[in-house]
């Protein structure tokens, strides 16, 4: 590579030969630079904000719950309960996203109050983590026991 | 019979790797033309830190010293950048601005989102503008210099100069293009529980939509697919006339359902840099009438 270098940039009268190649390993530098950063995360695992690592959109929606509600009818038949309803609160309030499992837990015991002593609700939820969904909830168990 | 280094030499994977190498060098530090496409970019650039910053920096939003100080070094370094006095500097001046915003203000004192990405590539953007002969063109720098030309009766200097800080831009995009889609290259990202995770807790809360599972997989696969593509195609003439429409529209779309501030922008703007400088100022030439004129007469 160098000879190349010297060969292309050699080509300029020689005042600027020291420039050139001045440029040159500048620009390998700075290359190397950019380079660095996201492969130190990436590649090896070192994580540094000195150093950007372009793992874009990979924190965004993380936390967030996925969740389903049924309820158990007088006839026993489980059916889908629409938990803003049964709440009385606004679809597009503070209960339209459930960003933890303790939120999930306040939500469960909030719909279990509304409906009652003995009440049957079942809930499959499941919680966005970097490695995917990570069921967090199953609807084996009537939530609302114990 | 040859000396080792002469057989070295004869080989043709390595004349084949030399050529590559002189064919490398010579597009990132031996080659120039037009100031124009890096002139664009620098007042690009100018707007894009207005367009993020100005609102919050005004005078009165922080009067503690070193918010003062802050907000006078970004608007005077910006209002350079701008105009084009002593540009490259005041890209130096812009992108030193943006870093400490990002590292001081973001990373030290947890000034959000101020450690984002489209934080950074602002003010690399600017460092790497500030490589290029940005002050060249439409810019007051060059007012100047034809005034001075004019007064001592020699041709204005060229609209030209060596163009390795647009080929680092380009080598910046490439590389964020790659390891973003390097990132995204496992199961929790293609089997588009990433993307169903930031469309519930964007658009749909915690209820889940009856489809969204295929089709997340589907944007999925096609987001990582077009960011390699985009990674390596780019540089390419033969091959960007196919990414560039898909690019545009990829930023446009994240622009317009993710809250990316001016990263899309940005990008967009910097794809300005992967083309041939000398290409955009003829295109420049023909939107102002100079090229008709001349093939008339």
């Amino acid at each position: 590579m160098a000879d190349i270098v010297s060969v292309r940039i050699g080509a300029e009268s020689a005042g600027r030969v020291s420039a050139g190649r001045l440029r040159f390993f500048a620009f390998m530098a700075i290359a190397a630079f950019m380079i660095a950063g996201p492969a130190a995360e990436q590649v090896f695992g070192v994580r540094t904000a000195l150093l950007r690592s372009w793992t874009m959109f990979s924190a965004i929606g993380m936390g967030v719950i996925d969740a389903s509600f049924e309820i158990r009818r007088p006839d026993g038949a489980l059916v889908p309960l629409d938990r803003f309803e049964m709440l009385g609160a606004p679809r597009d309030g503070r209960l339209k996203r459930i960003e933890s499992r303790d939120e999930l837990a306040s939500v469960i015991k909030r719909l279990c109050t509304a409906a009652g002593q003995g009440a049957d609700i079942r809930v499959r939820a499941r919680q966005a983590t970097r490695g995917g969904w990570q069921i967090i909830h199953t609807d084996a168990e009537n939530a609302c026991a114990g | 019979m040859p000396v080792p280094a002469d057989a070295i030499a004869d080989w043709p994977g390595w004349r084949l790797m030399h050529a590559i190498a002189a064919r490398f060098v010579d597009w990132a530090v031996c080659s120039e033309g037009s100031s124009r496409s890096s002139a664009l970019i620098r007042i690009g650039l100018a707007m894009l830190f207005w367009s993020r910053w100005a609102g919050e920096l005004l005078l009165y939003m922080d009067q503690s010293p070193v918010g003062l100080f802050l907000a006078v070094n970004f608007f005077v370094a910006t209002v350079l950048l701008f105009v084009g006095y002593h540009s490259r500097v005041a890209a130096v001046w812009t992108g030193a601005v943006g870093l400490t915003m990002y590292y001081y203000f973001g990373f030290q004192l947890g000034r959000e989102p101020w450690t984002h990405h489209h934080a950074y590539l602002l003010a690399v953007a600017a460092l790497l503008i500030a490589l290029t002969p940005c002050g060249r063109s439409y810019s007051l720098d060059r007012y100047l210099s034809v005034m001075r030309a004019e007064r001592t009766g020699v041709a204005p200097p060229a609209e030209r100069g060596n163009l390795w800080g647009l080929r680092l831009i380009v080598l910046q995009l490439s590389v964020l293009y790659f390891f973003s889609a390097f990132d995204k290259s496992s199961y929790a990202f293609l089997s588009g529980a990433r993307i169903e995770a930031i469309f519930l807790w964007y658009y749909a809360g915690s209820d889940y939509p009856a489809g969204l599972a295929w089709l997340a997989t589907i944007v999925s696969v096609a987001v990582v697919a077009l960011e390699y593509c985009l990674a390596f195609g780019l540089p390419f003439a033969a091959t960007r006339r196919y990414l560039l429409l898909p690019g545009l529209a990829f930023h446009a779309i994240i622009y317009l359902t993710l809250p990316v501030y001016t990263f899309s922008a940005t990008m967009v703007l910097l794809y300005l840099a992967y083309f041939d400088a000398d290409a955009v100022d003829k295109v420049i030439a023909r939107l102002q009438g100079i090229g008709l004129k001349e093939e008339i007469s």
